[in-house]
């Protein structure tokens, strides 16, 4: 047994603590994230160019460093840390660990890599709710081509994506595994009919409306019907490296909310000195800590059998929910009408843990998921 | 003892009822219904206003002599219960519900005069200064100066979280007139004509985007003397007589039971994690079944509060206690309806609410898209804004030290 990170590992996660700290400004980033474009372009660059974290976790024959979750554990939580809005979890973790399975053709990885490829996941749906494999949109044959009929909701990441990730059932009901068809096209495709808003927490998304979509033949990844192979794996990875970006934010909410209460003073005193508060920020405290040993048990479980790996990933997403939750609402409440405001980060943190609460499922969506997987015993 | 209404009280109540089926627009209707915090769209809640004073009903709880009705405690609680269960817009509470009774029982007769009839008409529309940067939970530190000066008080300073200031044009507010020993003393209580040469008003963004809180920098603003409301010095006699109105004697299950039953139309609609409604899955069903068995018993303890209100009983802690089960139970509902939003809960689309102030750096879709339903664009914000109702007037952990020395005896 052994948490300790390799000297490579360090390197990777001081660099890009120290680049963040120096080029990734706050107010600069809320800025670009409510403008159109939504987004740092040059940020990302440097994501591939100067820190290589996009290849980070990539296999090195599409230019990748070979790194594994550990990489993207270290990556995330220093992102989450910085409140970066750049879709890194949904391009790199989640559209890189479909690719790395079902590689399609134009060579997609290479363009994560080398930062001209992004991904927008499009899986949820108008009646899907939080679950990914309930899948209503379909995908025909006609001739050579693909057509394909639905509507995707919340897709995270358009505009700054290149290219949608997209289930579509090509056989069986709307909540079946098998069935589920896996397409990567490129997000300006004639005929989409893309309606773009801002969400809650300084993102963009998108609602899809595929009327008639005409995709080629090689839009397809990997077997028809056969997608929730690979999407499953990716979209545990995806929630380990969650897991990870939710510790970045908790832990610097629980850093500023300490530091807080040991300059605010009111009664001739500092807020902190006062036992009820210090107590509250003691329960914090653990849920935060918590929420680390939750993230080492789904990253260090990625590599087990599907159903142990489904097991450690929903226990930590129930974790980090309610962590985030926990966290954040008193993060506020110890602020007081400062906590309200968009005037200090702890807002902004505040809004991106109330989306993480809710991503890739809240924690009633897991804790099923994790009854489901075990035995009953007695 | 038992919980029933009156015949006489039955009988008002459908009079109330009969009137609001009558006088409530669908667009107020709409103003309450996708209200983002407890604060409605200024210009609606003034048109409701506006409504309610023509039918003599704008201030209830004054003595008639001023416009109030002369009604039961019960019937104040029927009146303000069914306009929450239809939906009206609530009227802002600064002028009628608060400095209102402030001048009626300290304002000199010119004071009453000149307000009373513009509140009610909304000519006058205050906005309450009390907090200041440096005094929050700890108000009796404010520091904002007002300085003797001939027949004027001259203020400088500096006070915040102001609800509606940019829309108020008078502001009731507490200064700093002299240091004693004891900080309590020393402090006026003061209105300020917002047109007064020397105030800037600032407004705050709060995490929803929205501008309805605000801080304002007093520079040598001139105030007549007879401004004052009480005496000069004693202005902490004044604040703690406004704060019982602040904190108490509304009816908050009512308000509770509109958010649940909110909550249970929408959770009907939305897949729960095994496919079926969420409202039907266990997790949920049991989470709001909870909350409703809260509300149950907040409105028998709004009851037995009203009840000795109506013997004549100072609620005294109870309004305590019930704000703190109140604004808690509130902030659970609306995690539920944010649960109960699914994905679209993440998007941002205020266009589709009616937010209590306006919106920072927003620019609605040109083809007025939304995502999903009206009520899934108002749960996140009413997420966020509710935060703020376990820190405004006392935070909960003030609260709960007044209910430790004064309940408990600790």
């Amino acid at each position: 047994m052994d948490f300790s990170l390799t000297a490579e590992q360090q390197l990777l996660r001081d660099s890009l603590a120290d680049w963040l700290a120096d080029r990734y400004d706050l107010a600069r980033s809320r800025e670009a994230a409510a403008s159109e474009t939504g987004w740092q372009p040059e940020v990302w660059r440097s994501f591939a160019d100067d820190l290589g974290i996009l290849g980070a976790t990539l296999p090195e024959e599409v230019g990748g460093s070979g790194g594994g979750p550990v990489e993207a554990m270290v990556i995330a939580e220093q992102l989450g840390r910085a409140l970066v809005v750049e879709p890194y979890v949904d391009t790199v973790v989640l559209g890189g660990g479909v690719l790395r399975r079902l590689p399609g053709t134009g060579d997609p990885l290479e363009g994560i890599v080398a930062g001209s490829v992004r991904i927008a996941p499009a899986l949820l749906e108008p009646t899907s709710g939080h679950t990914a494999h309930s899948v209503a949109a379909t995908a025909r044959r006609d001739g050579g081509d693909w057509v394909l009929t639905g509507a995707k909701t919340v897709v995270p990441g358009v505009p700054q994506a290149t290219h949608l990730l997209l289930t579509a059932r090509t056989s069986g009901e709307q909540r079946d595994l098998d069935g589920i068809s896996l397409f990567l096209l490129p997000v300006d495709l004639p005929g989409l009919q893309v309606h773009r808003y801002r969400t809650i927490d300084d993102r963009h998304a998108a609602d899809l409306v595929l009327d008639d979509v005409r995709l080629p033949a090689a839009a397809l990844l990997g077997e028809e019907g056969r997608g929730w192979t690979a999407l499953s794996p990716a979209l545990d990875e995806a929630l380990a490296a969650l897991a990870a970006e939710a510790v970045g934010c908790l832990r610097r909410v629980l850093a500023d909310t300490v530091a807080y209460s040991k300059e605010r003073r009111q009664f001739g005193q500092p807020i902190g000195s006062f036992q009820a508060l210090q107590h509250r920020m003691v329960d914090m405290h653990l849920e935060v800590e918590q929420s680390v040993a939750a993230m080492y048990l789904a990253t260090l479980r990625l590599g087990a059998e599907p159903a142990e790996r489904a097991r450690a990933t929903s226990a930590a997403k129930v974790t980090i929910s309610r962590a985030a939750r926990f966290v954040g609402q008193n993060a506020v409440q110890l602020h007081g009408g400062m906590g309200m405001t968009q005037e200090l980060a702890i807002g902004h943190y505040f809004k991106r843990l109330t989306a993480i609460e809710y991503e890739l499922g809240p924690a009633d969506h897991h804790r099923a998921r994790y009854a489901a997987l075990t035995p009953t015993t007695g | 003892m038992d919980l029933e209404w009156s015949a006489a009280d039955l009988a008002f109540r459908d009079e109330v009822h009969a009137f609001l089926d009558e006088r409530l627009t669908p667009d107020l209707r709409r103003a309450g219904r996708l209200m983002t915090s407890v604060y409605a769209d200024h210009e609606a809640s003034m048109r409701w206003q506006a409504i309610l004073h023509e039918r003599g009903w704008a201030a209830p709880a004054w003595p008639v002599e001023y416009g109030g009705c002369d009604w039961t405690v019960t019937q104040h609680y029927l009146f303000s219960r069914e306009s929450i269960l239809a939906g009206a817009p609530p009227l802002s509470p600064m002028g009628i519900s608060m400095v209102a009774h402030v001048l009626i029982e300290f304002g000199t007769p010119e004071q009453k005069e000149f307000f009373l009839p513009r509140i009610l008409t909304g000519e006058v529309f205050f906005c309450q200064g009390y907090s200041e940067p440096e005094a929050g939970s700890d108000l009796a530190a404010l520091s904002m100066s007002a300085v003797e000066d001939g027949d004027d008080l001259v203020c400088t300073g500096s006070k915040i979280w102001t609800t509606h200031a940019t829309e108020a044009n008078w502001m009731f507010c507490l200064v700093r007139t002299s240091r004693a020993a004891k900080k309590q003393q020393g402090i006026t209580f003061l209105l300020i004509d917002m047109s007064s040469p020397g105030i800037e008003v600032r407004p705050l963004v709060m995490t929803s985007g929205e501008q309805i809180q605000n801080q304002e920098f007093f520079d040598h603003v001139r105030v007549p003397k007879a401004n004052v409301v009480g005496e000069i010095d004693d202005g902490w006699t004044v604040a703690k007589y406004l704060l019982e109105f602040e904190r108490g004697g509304s009816a908050a299950a009512p308000k509770l039971q509109v958010m649940a039953d909110q909550v249970a139309r929408a959770a009907a609609g939305q897949p729960g994690p095994d496919g079926g409604p969420l409202l039907e899955s266990p997790a949920f069903a049991a989470k709001l079944a909870d909350a409703r068995i809260r509300i149950d018993v907040l409105e028998v303890l709004e009851f037995r509060v009203l009840s000795a209100a109506a013997g004549g009983k100072n609620p005294g802690t109870a309004s305590s206690m019930l704000k703190i089960l109140g604004t808690e139970l509130s902030q659970t509902l609306t995690e539920l309806l944010l649960e109960a939003a699914g994905p679209r809960g993440r998007a941002y689309q205020p266009h589709a609410t009616r937010p209590g102030g306006p919106l920072a750096g927003f620019a609605p879709p040109a083809d007025g898209y939304v995502s999903g339903e009206e009520w899934q664009a108002v749960a996140p914000l009413r997420y966020f804004n509710d935060r703020a109702g376990t820190i405004y007037a006392g935070s909960n952990e003030i609260q709960r030290n007044i209910l430790a020395k004064a309940a408990l005896g600790l």
